[in-house]
């Protein structure tokens, strides 16, 4: 008897009106997607080894025996994401600090895979189950089956896998298309981890689309009219897809508010003058004892501006090369000379630890990136009650073209630039041993630098991270199913 | 008869359980929206005012607008702060950003995108069933046996559910522009007020045009269940499929660097520059002529690279505005963010307005030299434009693609209405 009744509903939904729609819609959209997202690669990588060569280029004939100014240079250059035919990638932090971008973005959303899956799928999931209850009722159909011996629970289950064996027939079909472009294109290629990614990103989709399908069926359970269940399914679909994610980082950022970098970077700096004062403060009332303690003697290097030692802290600035001079000769010809000086040179030290303990115990940087993480944190929690958040979070990271990935890549991009920081090193100690001479403006030769090459993150990693969200994405679906059962079995069938 | 068509129209909408539903989805959506904006709104004037102080000479930042509230668009890249350097413009300092990365991932929900996405889903929803729902029920048999016409019949038909969908939208926006105003943080001109005016006007415009694309579809079909899907289907097309595809097809057709190529280059042409540099002896005793023309040159050929890239970008954002004229989304987009002064054609006049000021400085020093030292160079001043500006910049066509619209779309449900088979 499941058999049938799921029979019936698949054939029931393939003939309907919106089946054709829906096939039809996903199979351009995906096709038109994908094509033009590929030639859209292929430009990507086109750029991508663009400036790969500008940047060879630089480092090959501008690149000078200073290592501040190489690092400076050197610009680790992420590649098109493998999945950009089908996802687009979030721009990077980077991004954002150009004067001159692309507006268009920003306005309107570009449109990729996770758009088909998330707006047209999960419309068209509940486009399918609106009616599966409440339009049988009306129609008078639910009263005649429910009066054979059937349970309700294989109605129920029959509806639940006919309809959503119909329902993924146009996704598989668009996707399978999509599939064979990707497979046939030269510019594509993919290894066997990005086929198995492309595999689970499937099954990702599958689950977020009967998870619609099912919150259809909970409301058409709990409808008695199938205008009223639409309208109700819409509701619930608008809160879903278009409000609650997007509400929700607004709504974190006001439930926990975290200073801005630039008030930071001023709370940095008040914290950093404030240790020069102590410091000060400090060498002041130990010059006042110096005074008392030596006398003349102490006058004698005061008026050698101290020898440099610790000039800064007393007098603001640095000696000049005269008194440290006199200083230095001073402090060899006469040892009570030397004795308190270097008694000096201990009270400067004791001033720079005091300046360094400050600074080093400055919380602000520390505290604004461990607020911004519990803010992120909260608003990724807060939008975890919308499935299309979750669905998100886990196509993005599983095809490395989300947050995660970015993490990713700054991540091998520090690595990178320590080991290049190495290599500049002993390229300069090598250097400057062959030729003392060398001045930081001299030209050196890194033709034989490690290269940069970016290595995407082992899928076993990404999908520890994203087995919790899918994890919701389950549950949402036993949720939604367990309410459609409970709904149904008190369902009035007349 | 056509008030009394209106009348029944309104009564009927007023006591349905879509209108319950629509009314309360979209006060809820609209105040939440004005709320948070405002907000979001109070930590950008917030940073500006961190900006402001810390900003040394040289350094530019304009305030955040008000009217970002309701239409946010690129204020945000707008009032980043920005310095003129020998290559190109930069940002002046990394600090501006969000370190909440989830921002990225989602679309800000302020006023401009309730109206367009989920107001215009509600505008479709009014309709769907307005006239093949009546022609199921039996109504319009009998309402068209009496001495009424059908076009005084559609036309009170239109007009009976637009009043019945706009009041609760007009309602919830005048509630939530009363608390915005009445907050000490907003401070609106008589200009921002005839800007919000207009952008209301705008958003009334678009939404009939989706009451009147509904009332088509409606008129259009026979049955109620075949309406809504096909209204539901060609609202997605409308909203998201060709704004966002025509986006990214507008790319296949202009070529653009990455930004990252861009400031590649520039730094190239900067290693270069001071390659060149270390070629001209300091000793010899034109050096600082030499070095003036070289910095000059190497100025030149930055602001060429820029001015390059920005002709990109305008060819892109006029092909893109080509192809997705097939849609009032777009248009309602880039003109409701022009008038709000949050659009791309804002942005493209404080980038002109940042170049000028650029070329006006490096002629003062370098072709005139009638300055020695940075600060004695004038101030950066920039004012948003006015209404009469929008209009000129193309406001007035994306504002006349709305008006077509909704000619269009109603005049097809008015023919469409006269053929209809009502039995």
């Amino acid at each position: 008897m499941l058999k049938t009744i799921i029979a019936k509903e698949f054939l029931n939904n393939i003939l309907n009106l919106r089946f054709m729609i829906g096939l039809v819609l996903c199979l351009l959209v995906t096709v038109a997607c994908i094509m033009i997202l590929a030639h859209d690669y292929r430009q990507e990588i086109k750029d991508y080894h663009a400036r790969m060569n500008i940047q060879d280029e630089t480092l090959d004939n501008y690149a000078v025996a200073n290592k501040y100014r190489l690092i400076r240079m050197l610009r680790p250059q992420k590649p098109p994401e493998r999945f950009r035919p089908l996802i687009i990638g979030i721009p990077g932090n980077e991004d954002l600090g150009f004067f001159d971008y692309n507006p268009l973005p920003v306005l309107f959303p570009p449109l990729d895979f996770l758009f088909i899956v998330t707006i047209i799928m999960s419309l068209l999931a509940m486009l399918f189950s609106y009616d599966a209850i409440a339009g049988e009722r009306q129609s008078g159909t639910l009263r005649l089956v429910i009066s054979n011996s059937i349970s309700r629970t294989k109605v129920l289950f029959g509806k639940f896998i006919g309809g959503s064996a119909s329902l993924l027939i146009p996704f598989i079909l668009a996707l399978l298309v999509g599939v064979l472009y990707v497979s046939v294109n030269p510019a594509i290629q993919w290894d066997s981890s990005a086929w198995a990614e492309l595999a689970l990103l499937t099954a990702a989709s599958i689950t977020f689309i009967t998870l619609f399908y099912l919150l259809g069926l909970m409301v058409s359970t709990f409808s008695r009219y199938s205008a009223v269940s639409i309208l109700n399914c819409l509701f619930l679909w608008v809160l879903l897809i278009l409000v609650i994610p997007n509400v929700c980082p607004y709504i974190s950022a006001q439930l926990y508010r975290i200073p801005s970098i630039k008030e930071t970077e001023r709370r940095d700096r008040e914290i950093e003058r404030h240790s020069i004062e102590v410091a000060r403060e400090y060498m002041k009332e130990s010059v006042k004892e110096f005074k008392l303690k030596y006398g003349g003697l102490f006058s004698e290097f005061e008026s050698m501006e101290f020898g440099g030692i610790g000039g800064w802290f007393v007098l603001g600035r640095d000696a000049g090369p005269e008194h440290q001079k006199a200083a230095q000769q001073r402090e060899n010809a006469d040892p009570e000379f030397k004795a308190m000086v270097d008694a000096f040179r201990e009270e400067v030290e004791k001033a720079r630890d005091e300046l360094m303990r400050i600074r080093r115990a400055n919380p602000v940087w520390d505290d604004l990136h461990r607020k911004a993480v519990v803010q992120t944190k909260l608003a990724k929690n807060l939008a975890c009650i919308s499935p299309f958040a979750n669905f998100v979070y886990v196509a993005r990271d599983l095809t490395g073209t989300g947050l995660r990935s970015l993490e990713y890549f700054e991540q091998t991009k520090d690595e990178y630039k320590g080991q290049f920081g190495s290599y500049v090193d002993k390229k300069i100690d090598d250097a400057r041993e062959k030729n003392p001479a060398l001045e930081e403006e001299s030209l050196l030769d890194v033709s034989d630098r490690p290269r940069f090459v970016f290595k995407e993150e082992a899928l076993k990693d990404k999908l520890t991270e994203v087995l919790p969200y899918w994890g919701i994405l389950i549950l949402f679906n036993v949720v939604f199913f367990v309410s459609a059962f409970a709904g149904f079995m008190r369902y009035d069938v007349r | 008869m056509l008030k009394s068509i209106i009348r029944k129209e309104i009564l009927s909408n007023l006591l349905s359980y879509k209108f319950s539903i629509i009314t309360i989805l979209s006060t809820i959506l609209i105040l939440v929206s004005i709320f948070v904006m405002y907000r979001d709104y109070c930590l950008a004037l917030e940073n500006h005012d961190i900006l402001r102080k810390e900003s040394s000479r040289g350094v530019e930042v304009i305030p955040p607008t008000p009217l970002g509230i309701f239409a946010k668009g690129l204020d945000e890249n707008l009032c980043r702060s920005w310095e003129l350097q020998g290559v190109g413009v930069e940002i002046s300092s990394e600090g501006q950003k969000s370190l909440n990365n989830l921002f990225k991932l989602f679309t800000v929900p302020d006023l401009l995108y309730v109206i367009k996405v989920i107001l215009s889903l509600c505008a479709m929803l009014f309709t769907f069933d307005i006239i093949c729902g009546e022609k199921e029920t039996g109504t319009l048999r009998q309402t068209i046996s009496n001495n009424v016409k059908r076009p005084i019949l559609i036309i009170g038909k239109w007009i009976g559910g637009f009043i019945s969908f706009i009041l609760p939208f007009f309602m919830a926006v005048l509630l939530g522009t009363i608390f915005v105003t009445l907050s000490p943080m907003v401070d609106m001109n008589a200009q921002d007020w005839a800007k919000l005016g207009l952008f209301l006007l705008i958003s009334v415009i678009y939404l009939a045009a989706f009451f009147s694309l509904g009332l088509l579809i409606s008129c259009l079909t026979h049955r109620s269940s075949t309406s809504l899907v096909i209204s539901l289907f060609v609202w997605a097309i409308f909203v998201f499929l060709i704004p966002n595809l025509g986006n990214i097809l507008a790319r296949q057709f202009v070529e653009i660097p990455t930004v990252q190529q861009l400031e590649l280059k520039r730094g190239q042409i900067m290693n270069r520059a001071r390659f060149e540099l270390k070629r001209i002896p300091k000793t010899q005793p034109d050096f600082e002529k030499r070095l003036k023309a070289l910095e000059f040159r190497t100025i030149k050929e930055g602001d060429q690279l820029d001015e390059d890239y920005r002709n990109r970008i305008n060819s892109l954002v006029k092909v893109s505005q080509s192809i997705t004229g097939f849609s009032p989304a777009p248009a309602f987009t880039l003109l409701a963010t022009d008038i709000m002064g949050t659009g791309v054609a804002e942005e493209r006049r404080l980038k002109k307005a940042a170049q000028d000021y650029k070329d006006f400085c490096v002629h003062l020093y370098y072709i005139d030299e009638s300055v020695d030292e940075e600060s004695e160079l004038p101030d950066f001043h920039y004012q948003r434009s006015s209404v009469k500006e929008i209009l000129g910049q193309g406001g007035l066509s994306n504002c006349l693609i709305l008006i077509l619209f909704n000619i269009l779309f109603f005049t097809g449900a008015y023919v469409a209405f006269l053929r209809y088979d009502v039995r």
